[in-house]
């Protein structure tokens, strides 16, 4: 049987993308010479690393970059104190100019930051002068310290207005606004952007963060001889952040732009969850700095095998898929309740579970040392599920429902004789 | 390269990053089954948890405190036999019966703990004020190291004697030191010392009831773990047989400055090893490194039965040994020198289990075969040297001179003397006579406080 041919192209701000993985703008994209690398492993465009108009030039700290890795796993996450391109303008965009003759059917899109209303226009024609199909204007870098530049613009929202305005004015390809997410509601900027003529939004920059300080010089990594800064953190800790802001931008009807989603995205899971979160396009650095370019085989075969699997024709399809189903916490049906439930014949005899539901839980689980196996006492779970989190066992511990009426037994008090020393009247409110 | 240089080194054990990567394979147990495991109550299950949490000098504490020969330990323990038996990371289950992972590798986090303490000269113990108590150890093998370590903790002053030049027992003379280098053992030797133990070498105590006179010569209890020191025979008859070693000898030659010797006798030459322990892998490793140009394994049962470690039977394999399993040597034969030349063998099989549970070897009449050989190594047991209960004549002994002691607390029969280690129990391990250290050196407090 011959298998259906699945089509991962998607149209975004009335470009087309082979397929929905793009780089971001960061050190993966610096030069034509990585990304013709991307491009034959298979990204279907690039956000150029942002340019820089060589008014001031761009030195980088070194080293720039610091690891936070969580016991065995590597790169949980990456701190990184990178600039704007130290590359002259002029070479960028000669890179451009190749680029876009050798990959006519790859996107490139311009990355850009200006210090002035003058700066982002002039950087905005000659990205589009020089090939370039899109702009990103970057609000977002974390690390320019100087006012009016970087995320410093993106919490000052008036300025992403009034720049995204001189940048749509001066050309005529489509416009991409970068967030940060160093704020609390990402609606707003992207409603200032939408307003200066954004025709998208792309989420998130770095989080802002501190990885990790050395503890014999006191100092924060990246040590910059001596000195650390707060700085950019990246990597799949940060999927979680990423994939609420997509998600509240997506919802916000006021906003109704394309969503390009970045955020810790390594795998094609992770990209999908931002697409059914209302991402059309996705783009990842970290992944690549941890594992190189290769990733995108594995995110287009795992994309495509599960389209063709669930009977998907087009990625389009799955933009957003997610959002009805994602509600405020009143919205849940308290009524239907469950608890955790053990395969005890894989169970491997760690007692992990048990402390964790004595210390965290419901003290549900009793601890046979013959045989070395839990025994949980139902009426007493919380379904908490922290027990399968801790269980080395893959779903030897699932959650299910009980029926309608069962009631979890309540937590006892430790000296019910002591009750008449209690100070203590129901509350009433005063109204 | 010399065979000095041959000799000298262990192998690497773990960096830093390697340790923490397997300690963050351990499942942290609830009632770990590995500190079950462990006869000494090293306590791996505690240990790797601090490692895990990046409190490694509470990991290395809690070694230290609780197994003064923590290094050796980890290096020397059959652990697939003890810690990591059990170890629920292998994954075992109803489902999976033979597990799918491998244990914790415990011995190895053992001794980089150990070994990473001296890197960064963090020390557990600091000597402690002197109180005006002294007590006798006989033997600086890991028994008498252990119970002295332990009474000096508290500041008794604890002497040691040992017939040997230099103190360790076996963790010295028998054991290669390949396996087991010298300046490992330096090291934590070096700890105990710290802590203030005096070290006699050279001082055998061998006349009548030289031990038991400990007492009247100023120490208020004696700790005896001498060890044994006297390889088993295949018939006693043999002894004047040349190239005939007991594996006692053999081994201790190697690191007493008779190891060039050694090789000049082996290299080239074929020696055969009887026996199936560690020591007996000890043997056969060392004589391949030394130059021979075959080795051969005679053991009497199957590979199985073996009591060495797997992965040291392995290893000798994969070194060159040859085993010839299911053969029991029978007799040796010499030219008119009485120079070695071969070794009379018979084939066995495997009839009903004996008192150890494994299966009984069982001759098989009229399958004699004879095998050339230069060398014999026997490496079928320590015993206790023959004049040893002349020393403490009036401490109650066993037939084949093993001293007999309450388990509970290391009491021999004359008050104020106790034993343990091999002496005691006849060959056993390191971390057993470390055990029994830690129990004599506990009721010895109690009997000085009386």
């Amino acid at each position: 049987m011959s298998q259906k041919a699945i089509d991962l192209s998607i149209e975004f701000c009335g470009v087309k993308f082979n397929n929905p993985f793009l780089l971001s703008s960061s050190p993966v994209s610096n030069s034509a010479e990585m990304v013709e690398k991307a491009y034959e492993a298979g990204w279907s465009g690039v956000m150029f690393k942002t340019l820089n108009s060589d008014r001031i030039p761009i030195i980088h700290p070194s080293p720039r970059m610091n690891s936070f890795h969580y016991g065995n796993k590597r790169l949980v996450g990456l701190q990184n104190v990178e600039q704007i391109s130290d590359r002259p303008l002029k070479d960028n965009l000669l890179d451009f100019l190749y680029l876009k003759k050798k990959y006519p059917d790859r996107v490139l899109i311009s990355s850009i930051m200006g210090f002035s209303n003058d700066e982002w226009e002039y950087l905005a024609k000659v990205s589009e002068d020089n090939g370039a199909d899109m702009l990103e204007l970057n609000f977002s870098c974390p690390h320019m310290a100087v006012e009016g530049t970087g995320h410093h613009v993106g919490k000052a929202f008036d300025l992403i207005e009034k720049f995204t305005a001189t940048a749509k004015k001066a050309v005529s390809i489509p416009i991409i606004a970068k967030m940060t997410p160093n704020i609390t509601d990402m609606t707003e900027p992207a409603i200032y952007a939408k307003r200066g003529g954004a025709d998208a939004i792309s989420a998130i920059n770095t989080v802002s963060g501190i990885s990790e300080i050395g503890l014999d010089d006191l100092v924060p990594k990246p040590n910059i001889f001596g000195i650390g800064a707060v700085s950019g953190t990246s990597g799949p800790a940060i999927k979680p952040i990423g994939l609420h802001f997509i998600a509240d931008m997506a919802k916000c009807q006021e906003l109704n732009l394309p969503l390009s989603g970045i955020g810790g995205i390594e795998t094609w899971i992770d990209a999908l969850e931002y697409i059914l979160l209302g991402s059309s396009t996705i783009q990842v650095t970290t992944g690549i700095i941890h594992h190189g370019y290769r990733i995108v085989e594995d995110m287009i075969e795992g994309l495509t095998d599960f389209m063709r699997e669930k009977g998907i024709d087009k990625v389009e399809d799955l933009v957003g898929k997610a959002l009805n189903n994602l509600v405020t916490t009143d919205h849940f049906n308290l009524e239907r309740q469950g608890i955790a439930q053990y395969d005890e014949d894989r169970c491997v005899g760690c007692g992990q579970c048990v402390i964790v539901c004595d210390d965290a839980g419901g003290q549900a689980l009793e601890w046979d040392s013959n045989k070395r196996i839990p025994k949980l006492n139902e009426n007493k779970c919380l379904s908490c599920m922290i027990c399968s989190f801790v269980c080395p066992v893959n779903d030897l511990i699932t959650f299910k429902e009980m029926e309608s009426g069962w009631q979890r037994q309540e937590t006892a008090v430790m000296e019910p004789t002591i009750a008449s020393e209690l100070k203590f009247s129901p509350y009433h409110t005063k109204e | 390269m010399s065979l000095a240089d041959k000799f000298n080194k262990m192998k690497r054990g773990f960096d830093f990053g390697q340790a923490l990567e397997e300690a963050d394979r351990c499942l942290l147990c609830l009632d770990p089954p590995c500190s079950k495991g462990c006869p000494a109550d090293t306590d791996p299950g505690t240990f790797i948890r601090k490692l895990r949490f990046k409190n490694i000098t509470g990991a290395i504490r809690t070694i230290k405190e609780n197994n003064i020969l923590g290094g050796a330990c980890g290096i020397l323990c059959p652990v697939d036999r003890l810690c990591e038996k059990e170890c629920s990371a292998q994954f075992k289950s109803k489902s999976t019966p033979d597990g799918s992972a491998q244990a914790i590798q415990i011995g190895k986090i053992q001794r980089f703990l150990v070994e990473h303490a001296w890197e960064r000269d963090f020390k557990v113990f600091s000597q402690p004020d002197s109180i005006n108590q002294k007590v006798a150890v006989v033997g600086s093998g890991p028994g008498g190291l252990s119970c002295a370590a332990e009474l000096a903790k508290v500041g008794i002053q604890v002497t040691v004697f040992e017939a040997k030049p230099e103190p360790g027992g076996v963790l010295r003379y028998g054991v290669n030191s390949f396996r087991f280098e010298n300046e490992f053992l330096e090291k934590e030797l070096g700890e105990i010392k710290s802590l203030g133990v005096q070290f006699k070498c050279n001082t055998k105590i061998e006349n009548r009831a030289a031990a038991e006179n400990l007492l009247k010569e100023g120490y208020s209890a004696v700790f005896l773990a001498p060890g044994l020191w006297q390889s088993a025979q295949l018939n006693a008859k043999q002894s004047a047989i040349k190239g005939l070693f007991g594996s006692v000898d053999y081994l201790s030659a190697l690191r007493d400055g008779r190891l060039e010797a050694m090789g000049q006798q082996v290299k080239g030459k074929s020696v055969a090893v009887i026996g199936g322990g560690a020591v007996a892998m000890d043997c056969i490793t060392s004589a391949l490194k030394l130059g021979a140009e075959d080795v051969y394994l005679i053991y009497r049962r199957s590979f199985v039965q073996m009591p060495a470690e797997r992965e040291e039977r392995l290893e000798s394999l994969e070194e060159g040994a040859h085993f010839l399993l299911l053969n029991q040597p029978v007799d040796y034969l010499t030219d008119g020198n009485n120079q070695l030349i071969g070794v009379k063998l018979l084939h066995t099989k495997l009839g009903k289990p004996d008192e150890s549970g494994r299966r009984r070897p069982v001759n098989i009449e009229g399958s004699e075969w004879e095998l050339d050989i230069d060398i014999v190594v026997e490496a079928i047991g320590n015993q206790a040297e023959q004049e040893s209960k002349e020393w403490y004549p009036n401490v109650e002994t066993s037939e084949n001179n093993l001293i007999k002691i309450n388990p509970e607390t290391g009491e021999t029969s004359v008050p104020g003397i106790f034993a343990g280690g091999d002496i005691v129990r006849g060959p056993a391990l390191v971390v057993n006579a470390v055990q029994d250290g830690k129990i004599a050196a506990r009721s010895i407090q109690k009997y000085l406080a009386k």
